[in-house]
């Protein structure tokens, strides 16, 4: 697998020999972009925080997510288990790049088993960089939101973990008003990567399998590759029906020949996040998977905004009020407008996806709710 | 700048927000969470505008270059009104209700929601001043915010998550049992009416009703200038003659002034400071004219105990005398007085249940509290005759007058302390560089040849700031409410951020017709020291209108 390839601090060598500047022309050639679910370019991301940094005082921060809360996702997990060392070679390379002496790890609260190997890990590669920086893991205390790039700073801050409007962006105003760059553990790790092998493949991406198969687990296949390939690897028991994507990504049926990339999957109104693949079966109900995904947001929603806050609960209320057999085909059209209100007005990213599972799964799935008609 | 609003090309200014664009344009937003002193937080979602075709929040948004923003659309619409049917389920004011929120379902033509309420079953918070029902509350976070940003008490945040989260004090506590100094700026700031006052109207109706008791009201000095607001006055009206009018027409058999006690305080203060000054007692002192910084005070800064004044507040001094001086005068039984104070404050409240305070005052209502009684009463508050205070104690100075605004306890006690301790007049009675509405403010004075720096804050974040420089002065004015008394956390709820400069622009107009404007020269202090407290800071003065502090843990 690419991603385990390790780089052995020969990319942070490299790194200091072609200078910051290099870093960002060598990454944006080799086509780096976030890995998180926004795609973002990564280059620009770190040029956007030293321009920022050169307009004030010259200090920024380097925020490593690892707060992988998203259900069905587990790359990041793979990658501090099995290629810590270039995880962290990969943070001191952008460190190095957009000038920032204090590293933040924000690590899941659910991963605390991998404290403390990942910490002698860092001492161990600190310690051969010769670098300059303060090193620090944050432990998450199992909030979804503290993924949320604005979330997790005002998290390590040591404030409530709550959304805050964007802009300023990050790489404005992070961490105690100063330039941040938030980059996930997928990102840094490519970013070692990418800098040190020639052959690197900025196609290849990770996807984390699981739901109704035999073989869950993380798998590397370069973007378009087709579906029916993953379920044949996968090997689920029974026929399949659907796949969701994480909980906020959407529903969609499943098609064999799909070739999976952003493109087609937006044609399903699906949105791809960090490719975490939960497939369904036909034992299961769609309006049950709505259910459970509502619970999740219900509970997962930080509460700071009006539209997610009490839209997320009055969303689970009305799935209920379907499974109890008792409504009407308005019921249905305000389910649909008050997901649509959710996803537009909301605040962050949490809001603004988490109606998705509803309303695709009654763009592909209506008969499944119908069928609860008395 | 350039941007297109509403199909029309417009010139902007960069930086403004679309809700100050759209403010400046005539354009009405409605809006909950929002505070204008306040950086905008973007929570209720009420305030949505169309920017390039997608919904934004107005109040944290900055357009750029050719934006394209539509301030009314039928989409624009429906967002917002399905924000407010989910915060809000259930959408009826009652008559009585002048609560924010009203106005804004009128606005958004909202008269029922479409969604259940989800189940909230949280217990009221009751305490002796501020009450709250988290039942009622929509997560606006406006209380939150002034507590934390404006007033530096940070007594009340969010807490739990989700559908969930709702305001609570440190731990579920009560907000009794927490650091919270009472001010109510909460209250003025609560769209709903989640937050309120604990309300001493049916005790008051009770002693009205009751033939055996004398029912005195007393007045402090910012209510003349903010209760017409109730009554569809313009800010800044001044009221008196109406306010006693409407006083007895309640029932009250007497009503008094407290600028009169402010005056006193002003005897006592003034010697208390110069006897400081000129014997090397501890400086800075500090005014303990306001109930919610001395709560400050014993919650957060126990250092200062001895830099405070030993005087008790206005009304305290004057409803011991009225249980006193009065009481022998008009031969009644202290026993069957009942003192009612109408304050700006919920604080003065919890003061009155002090134990070092004796119950010299029995009940405190809020300017709001007074207009429902009146119209309770069904008094027609416009057109009453103007009625005058109770002769007996019913002379009062320019100086007490100034109580009600920010910098006028410390500018009616330059005046008493410089021309008793010089003996010579002052040439111009306006302290002008500690008025207004600058939240600190500091000037110098020679009292003969002693050179006296002082400074005034208000709001409890400049409190604390001013504190950091303490040792620069030698006498310091603190009052907890932006603004001071004027916008006490018991005043008429405002959303125009002119309305508090028009109240002390009111507050100074009165004092500037007064024909007597030192407290020293007032007929009735002087009569009440040659009767029968002897001089300012006797050893009857001490026992009747001086108090001590007590020390309060924080959790």
């Amino acid at each position: 697998m690419q991603i385990l390839e390790e780089t052995s601090m020969q990319a942070l060598d490299k790194a200091r020999q072609i200078g910051p500047e290099g870093v960002l022309k060598l990454l944006e050639k080799k086509g780096l972009v976030g890995r998180g679910g926004a795609a973002f370019a990564t280059h620009k991301k770190w040029r956007y925080a030293i321009d920022n940094a050169n307009a004030g005082d010259g200090e920024t921060f380097l925020v490593c997510n690892a707060d992988e809360g998203e259900p069905g996702t587990f790359k990041d997990k793979f990658i501090i288990k099995y290629n810590p060392s270039t995880l962290i070679e990969g943070m001191l390379i952008a460190a190095y790049t957009v000038g920032a002496k204090e590293i933040f790890l924000y690590l899941r609260g659910e991963y605390q088993y991998l404290k403390q190997d990942l910490q002698k890990q860092i001492d161990k590669t600190l310690e051969l960089a010769h670098m300059d920086v303060k090193f620090t893991i944050v432990l998450g205390a199992g909030a979804y939101i503290c993924g949320e790039e604005t979330a997790i700073l005002q998290s390590i801050m040591g404030f409530r973990g709550h959304a805050m409007a964007k802009p300023p962006y990050p790489t404005k105003k992070g961490l105690w008003g100063k330039p941040t760059v938030i980059n996930n553990v997928e990102t840094l790790t490519c970013v070692a990567q990418a800098i040190l092998f020639d052959d690197w493949d900025s196609d290849i991406r990770l996807f984390s399998i699981s739901g109704n198969v035999q073989n869950p687990g993380v798998y590397e296949y370069p973007l378009g590759v087709k579906m029916s390939t993953l379920i044949e690897i996968a090997r689920p028991k029974r026929k399949l029906k659907a796949m969701s994507f994480g909980m906020f990504g959407g529903i969609m049926p499943i098609n064999l020949d799909m070739e999976i990339t952003p493109a087609t999957i937006k044609m399903e109104e699906c949105q791809h996040g960090a490719y975490s693949l939960i497939f369904i079966d036909e034992t299961n109900n769609v309006v049950d998977i709505c259910k459970s995904i509502a619970k999740f947001y219900t509970y997962e929603s930080c509460g700071k905004c009006t539209p997610c806050r009490e839209g997320t609960i009055r969303m689970l209320n009305f799935i209920k009020k379907i499974q109890s057999g008792k409504f009407t085909d308005d019921d249905l059209k305000l389910i649909e407008e008050l997901g649509n209100h959710i996803q537009e007005t909301s605040l962050c990213g949490l809001g603004q996806t988490s109606a998705n599972h509803v309303l695709t799964a009654l763009k592909h799935f209506r008969k499944d709710f119908e069928a609860y008609k008395k | 700048m350039k941007i297109i609003l509403d199909g029309k090309e417009l010139e902007v200014e960069q930086g403004k927000t679309l809700l100050q664009i759209c403010t400046e344009q005539g354009i009405k937003i409605p809006t909950l969470c929002y505070h204008p002193g306040l950086p905008p937080e973007g929570r209720c979602r009420v305030c949505l505008v169309e920017l390039n075709g997608k919904l934004v929040t107005s109040c944290n948004t900055k357009p750029k270059e050719g934006d394209l923003v539509v301030s009314r659309s039928p989409k624009i619409f429906a967002a917002r009104k399905m924000n407010l049917e989910l915060m809000i389920p259930n959408p009826a004011c009652s008559k009585e209700d002048d609560f924010e929120v009203c106005q804004i379902y009128k606005e958004v033509g909202l008269d029922f929601s479409r969604f259940d309420k989800p189940v909230t079953d949280y217990k009221p918070d009751l305490g002796a001043a501020v009450i709250r029902d988290n039942n009622k509350c929509i997560n606006c976070g406006r209380c939150v915010k002034v507590c934390s940003e404006i007033q530096g008490c940070y007594a009340i945040d969010f807490t739990s998550r989700g559908h969930n989260e709702h305001v609570s004090p440190y731990a579920e506590k009560p907000l009794s049992s927490v650091a919270c100094i009472r001010c109510g700026q909460c209250i003025l700031n609560c769209p709903v009416g989640a937050i309120s006052e604990r309300s001493h109207l049916e005790e008051v109706q009770e002693a009205l009703d009751n033939p055996d008791k004398h029912v005195v009201a007393q007045t402090a000095p910012s209510i003349r200038v903010a209760l017409g607001e109730l009554f569809s006055m313009p800010a800044g009206s001044i009221v008196t003659g109406k306010m006693v009018a409407s006083l007895k027409g309640c029932g009250f058999d007497k009503v008094f002034d407290v600028n009169l006690g402010a005056d006193l305080t002003i005897m006592e203060e003034s010697a208390e400071f110069l006897k400081r000054l000129t014997s090397g007692g501890v400086l800075p002192m500090i005014t303990t004219c306001c109930p919610g910084w001395i709560l400050m005070m014993e919650f957060f800064h126990h250092n200062l105990l001895p830099h405070m004044s030993t005087c008790k507040s206005p009304h305290e001094m004057l409803g011991m005398l009225i249980k006193t001086y009065y009481a022998q005068k008009a031969g009644i039984d202290p026993k069957n007085i009942v003192v009612v104070s109408i304050m700006p404050c919920t604080a003065k409240k919890f003061e009155s249940t002090r134990p070092e305070l004796d119950t010299a005052v029995d009940y405190v209502l809020t300017t709001r509290e007074l207009g429902r009684l009146i119209k309770r009463n069904k008094i027609d508050f416009l057109k009453l005759e103007d009625e005058a205070f109770d002769p007996t104690l019913g002379i009062s100075t320019g100086a007490g007058a100034i109580f009600g605004a920010t910098g006028g306890v410390m500018e009616a006690a330059l005046r008493t302390a410089y021309e008793t301790a010089t003996k010579k007049e002052l040439e111009n009675l306006d302290f002008n560089q500690i008025r207004g509405i600058n939240g600190i403010k500091e000037g110098t004075i020679f009292v003969g040849d002693k050179e006296v720096k002082f400074a005034v804050a208000h709001g409890g974040k400049n409190i604390q700031e001013l504190l950091k420089k303490k040792e620069d002065y030698h006498f310091l004015e603190m009052m907890a409410c932006p603004g001071g008394c004027v916008g006490g956390g018991g005043q008429p709820i405002y959303k125009n951020p002119d309305t508090l400069q028009k109240r002390i622009d009111a507050i100074y107009k009165e004092d500037k017709n007064l024909p007597i404007r030192k407290s020293h020269e007032n007929p009735i202090i002087k009569e009440l020291y040659a009767k029968y407290l002897d001089y300012p800071g006797s050893k009857k003065a001490h026992e009747l209108l001086h108090t001590k502090y007590t020390l309060r843990d924080r959790f």
